[in-house]
């Protein structure tokens, strides 16, 4: 008998999600999820079946990394688990928010390697940021507020919630807490006034300043505020891949991301400054390349809300564990304005200069609000310094895990995420043979993606790789690939062939036209 | 860079699974536990364990810090043996 305020904890879990603000789900059922399922549908909360839980993750993410709030992805026990491993890992190495809730066998069933069990805890660990078996229905409420919170609060990373199939089922009155409580999580950072005034102080000193912007700035919702701080004190600012979109790439003092393969004007800038100020970077040297030389003479100052990402890789002279935006906030009144501009003018030439050298066909033909999702590989590469950059949280790439796949699903959770927006998935051949599958969902819900794919029959940059470190001895990475063109009219889309990059600019302007997904093949 | 034996001492909530995470993630970065030692506090909620790691004052430091950002520890502290 059902008591008042009782309901399935399926039920509650559900409600969970809509309390949080959760508006659509990416997943894909099984046996141990279904009464969750049922909930879903009852709830009428919208719903996108992935192809294969890892597009699933993928999707979630692409939707948390446009939109600024956590994605939501609902799988079954066992397979469906397992599948979501590298999308996990992907979302929690760029602190990308997910709620994932995954089905579980009964608890009596727990360790007796049931049908479809896993040991789903045990799994993520090292891919998550943290993680819940659920041993009640009871729990259910206060697992969704803390893991949404978790999720969201620090440094932001996905979360799993493991709910054995009884306690999906069993009846419970718990309400929804209204605040979220952590006993041991605590992640509000905040600056040591002395800490403001060296940082003021070094800046307001410097006479060859760079803001070196990541990956951090993004997730802090903190592009505004490095702007007008870039203003203020007239500092260029340069990104790593991450940190894409932390200026306006039309902004005089914007200079592109640095790297390897990146800008020239980024790498100038942070090798002959006197003062780094490093925001939300990790000085991972592999996002992008190699890192560039970075002056040693510089006084770096490193802030990031993650205590552990400081001195880690590069040993700094200052530290500051806060929240970005927060940081910027307190310092404002402390900067004076300044002009550095014979340093401002030389990295400018630098960047024409560059311009000069490199036109930019594809980036004049897309929209300045088009959001970009990359796989991984040349093409990514390519894809930095080749599509518009003007607003955070519309260049969408997989960062510290690197993870082929990630273009097709995360462009369509981005779609879904953004209507309106146009959306550009830009993916190698290899890429698109690992998560192509979810083309699928574009047709099904009509979005209005482009997704470009750069057949050049090859796995490139492991080919690059092979060329120059291995005295050209190519191993398999040579690839067999199919007619994309008859691939995506097989799943009902637009299917288009460019000869050449060259003829990319004019099928891409007319695909961006037509509204409906569309196929992009580019013969390298 | 010079290594010594560091020992750790950890307040986690007494929870399961939290054993586990902090193993991981010392062993995950390839160090080795040298002790282990888990009990209970006057507080049942709460559990210390007391761990002994071989590495330099930088990995060391890395690690502590790692230990703070995981959702289930209550405060670490070290001190070299
Ligand atoms: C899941 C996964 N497996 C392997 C790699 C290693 N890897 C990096 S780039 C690359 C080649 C990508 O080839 P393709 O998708 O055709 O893009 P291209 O480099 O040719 O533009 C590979 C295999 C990876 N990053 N991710």
């Amino acid at each position: 008998m059902k008591k008042s305020g009782q309901r399935t904890g399926a039920q509650a879990l559900v409600e969970g999600l809509a309390k949080a603000g959760a508006d659509v789900v990416f997943g894909y059922p099984g046996g141990n999820v279904l009464d969750i399922f049922d909930a879903v549908r009852e709830s009428g909360m919208r719903f996108v079946l992935g192809r294969h839980e890892q597009g699933c993750v993928h999707m979630a993410d692409g939707y948390a990394r446009s939109l600024g709030r956590p994605g939501v992805v609902l799988v079954t026990s066992g397979p469906g688990l397992t599948n979501t491993i590298t999308g996990l890992g992907c979302a929690n190495m760029d602190g990308v928010p997910i709620v994932l809730v995954c089905g579980q066998v009964p608890l009596d069933q727990i360790g007796t390697d049931a049908f479809q069990e896993a040991d789903t805890v045990g799994l993520t660990r090292a891919v998550s940021k943290h993680n819940f078996l659920v041993k009640s229905a009871d729990e259910i409420p206060e697992t969704m507020a803390q893991a949404f919170y978790i999720a969201t609060h620090g440094k932001p990373g996905p979360v799993v919630i493991d709910v054995p199939r009884d306690c999906q089922r069993a009846l419970t009155a718990a309400k929804h807490p209204e605040r979220v409580c952590l006993r041991a999580y605590h992640p509000e950072v905040y600056a040591t006034p002395r800490e403001v005034g060296r940082l003021a102080k070094l800046l307001n000193e410097a006479k060859r300043p760079v803001i070196y912007a990541g990956g951090g700035v993004i997730a802090a919702d903190a592009a505004g505020d490095v702007t007008a701080l870039a203003h203020k004190a007239q500092i260029p600012v340069a990104t790593t891949m991450m940190g894409i979109g932390s200026i306006d790439e039309r902004d005089p003092l914007a200079l592109g991301m640095s790297g390897m393969y990146g800008a020239p004007a980024a790498n100038i800038a942070l090798s002959e400054a006197d003062v780094i100020l490093a925001l939300g970077v990790r000085f991972n040297d592999r996002t992008t390349g190699f890192s560039p030389g970075m002056s040693r003479r510089a006084k770096i100052v490193h802030v990031d809300c993650d205590a552990s990402s400081i001195n880690k890789n590069v040993t700094v002279h200052l530290g500051i564990v806060a929240d970005v935006k927060d940081l910027l906030a307190t310092v404002d009144s402390r900067i004076r304005p300044a002009e550095h501009s014979v340093w401002a003018a030389r990295l400018a030439a630098e960047r024409a200069a560059d311009e000069a050298r490199n036109p930019r066909p594809c980036a004049a033909v897309l929209p300045t609000d088009v959001i970009v999702a990359t796989d991984v590989g040349e093409h990514q590469l390519w894809a930095v310094r080749n599509v518009p950059h003007v607003y955070p949280r519309h260049f969408l790439s997989s960062g510290g895990m690197g993870a082929m796949g990630f273009g097709i699903p995360a462009a369509i959770g981005a779609a879904i995420a953004r209507p309106g927006h146009p959306v550009v998935a830009l993916v190698g051949d290899g890429g698109a043979q690992m998560t192509g599958e979810e083309l699928a969902v574009a047709v099904e819900h009509n979005l209005a993606v482009v997704f470009v794919v750069f057949v050049n029959r090859s796995l490139g940059l492991v080919r690059r790789m092979q060329d120059e470190e291995f005295g050209g001895r190519r191993f398999a990475t040579d690839l067999v690939s199919p007619d994309f063109v008859r691939l995506a009219r097989a799943y009902g889309m637009k299917g288009v062939r460019a000869k050449g990059v060259e003829s990319l600019p004019s099928a891409l302007a007319r695909s961006l036209k037509s509204k409906s997904p569309t196929l992009v093949e580019v013969i390298l | 860079m010079k290594e010594s034996i560091y020992r750790l001492c950890c307040y986690v909530e007494n929870k399961p699974g939290v054993l586990a995470r902090i193993v991981g993630l010392i062993s995950g970065r390839g160090y080795n536990i040298q002790t282990l030692n888990v009990g209970p506090t006057e507080d049942g909620t709460v559990s210390r364990m007391k761990i002994d790691v071989l590495g330099s004052e930088r990995v060391v430091n890395q690690i502590i810090l790692q230990l703070r950002n995981c959702v289930n520890v209550i405060e670490v502290t070290s001190r070299r043996r």
